[in-house]
């Protein structure tokens, strides 16, 4: 007959804090029906703890089972994918513990809690996730020692000590394997498709409508530069181009008849026409920067004009702009080199400049009105431009972020009669002049600015922006309407310029950009720690670690980094190894002993060296040979020693051991005197 | 072939001793199933990272195969240094069962969760904190008659995770004596002081015939105290009887003529319980040895070592 091993009381605890810890996260983040579970399953196990209730039979496990797949089906609508395999996965670990009864269960459960820690982190990235995983690693360490050692005179607590020291010493191993372990690129596709928009950029734009995101300090993405950061009024960010407007919203488009193949070359196969014409115009001076991106569950990218990269994983778009093999669901750090001047090498032919031409048949026709008149004025199309930033210039146009909304005809409306707007309307009724005008345009859409922070620069949600590109003298020119406005959002960022406009004005529109001074800088170190572990934990990947490895190696071969893995493993295991088999250290020595042993020591730093097994009265002797005068001191040491070593009720108190080592110390001093 | 090359190596190895230290040269170390298990997640863990290109999910999977690395270390640490010493023993009949006692001594450190078995036997758990010693009584099955050397004790522990376990082979040279199995017979094998081949009918103990008082002499037995007298303030005597002349046997191997050795152990085995049960005396001889003459447990435990040894000495 197999023999049951229990679960010992001790470890119980353990690993009832284990599975609640593992599971918090998912608890908060999925569906509520989990919590119930948990509880349940918490509930009734506390009750058979307390013998007031059986251990579920196989008829109620099995639906138990069966009630959190379809509950899971009925939240989801799938058991796949990562938010539905979290919360099944999450479901079994609650169950798994309703029939807990032997250690192998226990060891089962365990398991399932690695994998439950692996899920967590799927979702949350950032440094406080990952050491709130380690914790849940050391409580599932101490069920695994407490299930182990089934003494009954275990105390629990001393499973915690252990495995905290366990995970503790573990950690620089994990460090040597996370550095030197070769990444490798996935095996197969796996994205996370949470099927949740998020705020952010959205790939259509009708001014009218109050965009939010604007407000949003969430971080977009950040940059760093090799070298100095551009200038302000030269960061424009570009994530989308908007070529097709229906009188209200603004859209991206192709020229109808071409596919993604026309206008993106991920660097697979042979580079088209369009590919080839910017990189022969690929010179001149270059910005060099490195993007990590927020998750933003979006194919786009975000770069300055003409960016070009090494194509992996990521692809180039007719319009100038970066695309994502796969929508950004965690963080994304990309490598780009923008050339301002390869915007030369743009062509706009045939179906595409009609497309960048095109308004709807009818509507905003004051607009329409009033470009027939310039373009009767200035045959120079670059004069004509001039004169429609004169006109937003000179007419009374008023940035705001909560202007009036409007319907119909939005363009002839926000031009002509509110004049109250943000960059959406200004870049969207500039647009439509300049295309009403008979200049083919497009609307940009992205992020202008960042804020500096150390060495690298912040981009929020609140810097997202809409300009205007027109095609002047076979180039696309960028024009920003907003600018001539509001210079200062260019200038100072958005939120400066609030800043600024409240402190003129005294209202509070700014005031949800106003910041304590403190919590400031407290959040802008934050977000600095932020920054390092996404671009070194996080964005550790092939190309970083390639980098990182020729610079500590010399030359990235796979035997020089087989042999440099082993060297550091062995290196850190042997010093561990001296660590935990040190057996100075697991001396559980006496407070006496120790007291002793202070004093040899004492003495033998003053050239008494005595044997290891001496007496007290053998030490009170030599004392008193080598140092008369400390004669009386050792005889008082050694009486008092004497009478506590020699008591019947254990250890000495506290006070008693103090009064010893002061006698110690006088025994110390008579020896200079 | 290979079963015994590999006694032959831990004989080398291993040598049998009164104590033994565990040491790196006496301790193994293996994954258990369940660590082989772990290992697997890791791997799982591994792929899972690469694939969904989560740095942290990778992390994870390097900081358990570290604490796999580091419980290497512990579970060693868990052995190393147990001091097991070769303790008393418990004798028994042969089919039955015998018992040594392994004494656990711990210097510094604890050892714990410590599985002590050998042959096919449950395990017994075991624990002793630094400074400690304890004795395992453990049962050896008797197979043969004479003294029993246990075989190789394995001492495991898994502690403190489970994903390893350490174990030795320990040898320690203590011997458990296995008596003959008694084999009932109704002719005694015994010359008493009037040739009778029988046993006297199991008389009562008063079968014996008082004789006389003598003084105490520390050591008497104190059954055999006179207390009514001691009572009556007539100071502490002994009683002494005189022996029947159809009580005193000497039991004699010599007399079973035409049987096997060991029905002939057995059946003088069988006399020996027998008489001891009825507290008569006897003596016994055997081709080589002898027993004086004497009676009671000491006597008993005496004549059955002595059967038990028959024959080891050449």
């Amino acid at each position: 007959m197999a023999r049951i091993y229990q679960v010992p009381s001790h470890a119980r605890g353990w690993l009832t804090l284990a599975i609640i810890a593992t599971s918090l996260p998912q608890l908060i983040d999925g569906p509520w029906w989990q919590s119930l579970l948990l509880l349940l399953v918490l509930g009734w196990r506390a009750l058979v703890d307390r013998q007031r209730l059986l251990l579920p039979g196989r008829v109620v496990r099995l639906a138990l089972l069966l009630a959190t797949v379809v509950a899971t089906w009925q939240s989801f609508g799938r058991l796949h994918g990562p938010e539905a395999g979290t919360a099944l996965i999450t479901g079994l670990f609650a169950l798994k513990y309703l029939e807990l009864v032997g250690k192998r269960d226990a060891y089962v459960l365990i398991v399932l809690g690695y994998f439950v820690c692996a899920t967590i982190l799927l979702f949350h990235q950032g440094p406080l996730a990952a050491l709130y995983v380690i914790g849940c690693l050391v409580l599932l360490t101490a069920s695994l020692a407490g299930i182990n050692y089934s003494d009954t005179h275990a105390r629990g607590r001393q499973h915690l000590g252990v495995a905290a020291v366990m995970v503790l010493q573990a950690l620089p191993l994990a460090a040597i394997l996370f550095v030197l372990v070769p990444r490798v690129a996935p095996l197969w596709n796996m994205h996370l498709d949470s099927g949740q928009a998020r705020t952010g950029m959205s790939d259509s734009m009708s001014p009218g409508q109050v965009s939010r995101l604007t407000e949003s300090a969430e971080l977009a993405f950040r940059v760093q530069f090799d070298g100095p950061a551009p200038p302000p009024s030269q960061r424009y960010w570009r994530g989308l181009t908007y070529g097709y407007f229906d009188g209200t919203t603004w859209r991206q488009a192709r020229p109808p008849g071409w596919d993604e193949r026309d206008t993106l070359y991920d660097g697979r196969g042979p580079a088209p026409d369009w590919y080839r014409a910017l990189r022969n115009a690929d010179q001149g001076p270059a910005w060099r920067y490195r993007v990590i991106m927020a998750p933003s569950q979006q194919r786009w990218l975000y770069a300055l004009a003409v960016p070009f990269t090494d194509l992996d994983g990521l692809a180039l778009a007719r319009d100038l702009r970066l695309v994502a093999d796969a929508p950004v669901t965690g963080s994304l750090g990309y490598r780009v080199r923008s050339v301002p001047a390869a915007g030369a090498g743009a062509t706009l032919d045939g179906a595409e400049r009609t497309l960048m031409l095109g308004l709807p048949e009818q509507g905003n026709e004051r607009a329409r009105a009033l470009a027939a008149d310039w373009r009767r004025r200035y045959t120079d199309d670059r004069a004509l431009v001039n004169a429609a930033l004169g006109y937003f210039r000179e007419q009374p146009f008023f940035y705001t972020l909560e202007p009036p909304p409007v319907a119909g005809d939005t363009v002839d409306r926000f031009l002509f009669d509110t004049r109250r707007g943000f960059c959406e309307h200004y870049a969207s009724s500039f647009t439509f002049l300049m295309r009403a005008a008979g200049i083919p345009a497009r609307v940009v859409a992205g992020y202008q600015g960042g804020e500096s922070n150390g060495d690298y620069l912040q981009v929020r949600q609140y810097d997202a922006h809409a300009w205007s590109e027109v095609w002047l003298a076979g180039r696309w020119v960028r024009v920003d309407p907003t600018g001539a406005v509001a210079p200062d959002r260019i200038e100072l960022g958005l939120r400066q310029a609030m800043r600024n406009r409240s402190a003129d004005q005294g209202d509070g529109e700014g005031a949800a950009f106003g910041r304590l001074p403190v919590l400031f800088q407290l959040q802008q170190w934050a977000d600095y720690v932020d920054f390092n572990w996404q671009k070194w934990v996080l964005g550790y990947r092939q190309e970083e670690q390639r980098d990182l490895l020729e610079r500590l190696l010399g030359a990235v071969t796979p035997t020089r980094i087989a042999l440099a893995l082993l060297g550091a493993v062995l290196l850190v295991t042997s010093l561990l190894a001296l660590l935990v088999l040190n057996r100075r250290r697991d001396q559980p020595a006496r407070p006496l002993e120790r007291e002793f042993r202070r004093l040899r020591q004492a003495l033998g730093k003053r050239g008494l060296g005595l044997p290891e097994a001496v007496s007290a009265a053998g030490l009170e002797a030599a004392v008193a040979r080598r140092w008369p005068a400390a004669t009386a001191a050792a005889g008082h040491w050694r009486r008092y020693f004497e009478h506590l070593a020699y008591r019947e009720d254990g250890d000495p108190p506290r006070a008693e051991r103090l009064q010893l080592a002061r006698r110690r110390r006088a025994l110390i001093r008579a020896l200079r005197g | 072939m290979v079963r015994n090359a590999w006694q032959r190596w831990l004989d080398r190895r291993l040598p049998r001793a009164r104590q033994v230290r565990l040491d790196q040269r006496r301790i193994f170390i293996l994954p258990t199933g369940y660590g082989y298990l772990y290992l697997l997640v890791s791997v799982l863990l591994f792929f899972g990272g690469i694939n969904y290109e989560n740095n942290l999910i990778l992390g994870l999977c390097f900081l358990m195969i570290g604490l796999f690395v580091v419980a290497i270390l512990h579970t060693y640490r868990n052995l190393s240094g147990l001091i097991l010493r070769a303790g008393g023993g418990r004798s028994g009949f042969v089919g039955g069962q015998g018992s040594v006692e392994v004494v656990l001594i711990a210097r510094r450190r604890g050892h714990r969760a410590l599985w002590l078995r050998w042959l096919d036997q449950a395990a017994q758990e075991a624990s002793v904190e630094g400074g400690e010693e304890l004795g395992v009584w453990l049962n050896l099955p008797l197979t043969r008659r004479g003294a029993l050397r246990p075989p190789r004790l394995r001492v495991e522990s898994r502690y403190p995770l489970g994903l390893l376990r350490a174990w030795s082979l320990v040898a320690l040279d203590q011997v458990c004596l296995a008596w003959p199995r008694p084999q009932e017979s109704s002719d005694c094998p015994a010359r008493g002081g009037d040739r009778e081949r029988r046993a006297a009918p199991t008389g009562q103990n008063g079968s014996e015939e008082f004789r006389g008082l003598r003084g105490y002499v520390p050591g008497d037995a104190l059954t055999q105290v006179d207390w009514k007298g001691f009572a009556r303030g007539r100071g502490l005597n002994v009683k002494l009887f005189e022996e029947p002349a159809s009580g005193r046997l000497w039991l004699r191997y010599d007399l079973l003529e035409g049987l096997p050795l060991e029905q002939r152990l057995s059946i003088l085995c069988y006399w020996v319980l027998r008489l001891s049960d009825e507290n008569r005396p006897f003596a016994l001889t055997l081709p080589g040895a002898g027993l004086a003459p004497g009676r009671g447990g000491e006597q008993r435990q005496r004549a059955l070592d002595l059967l038990a040894r028959h024959g080891e000495g050449d």
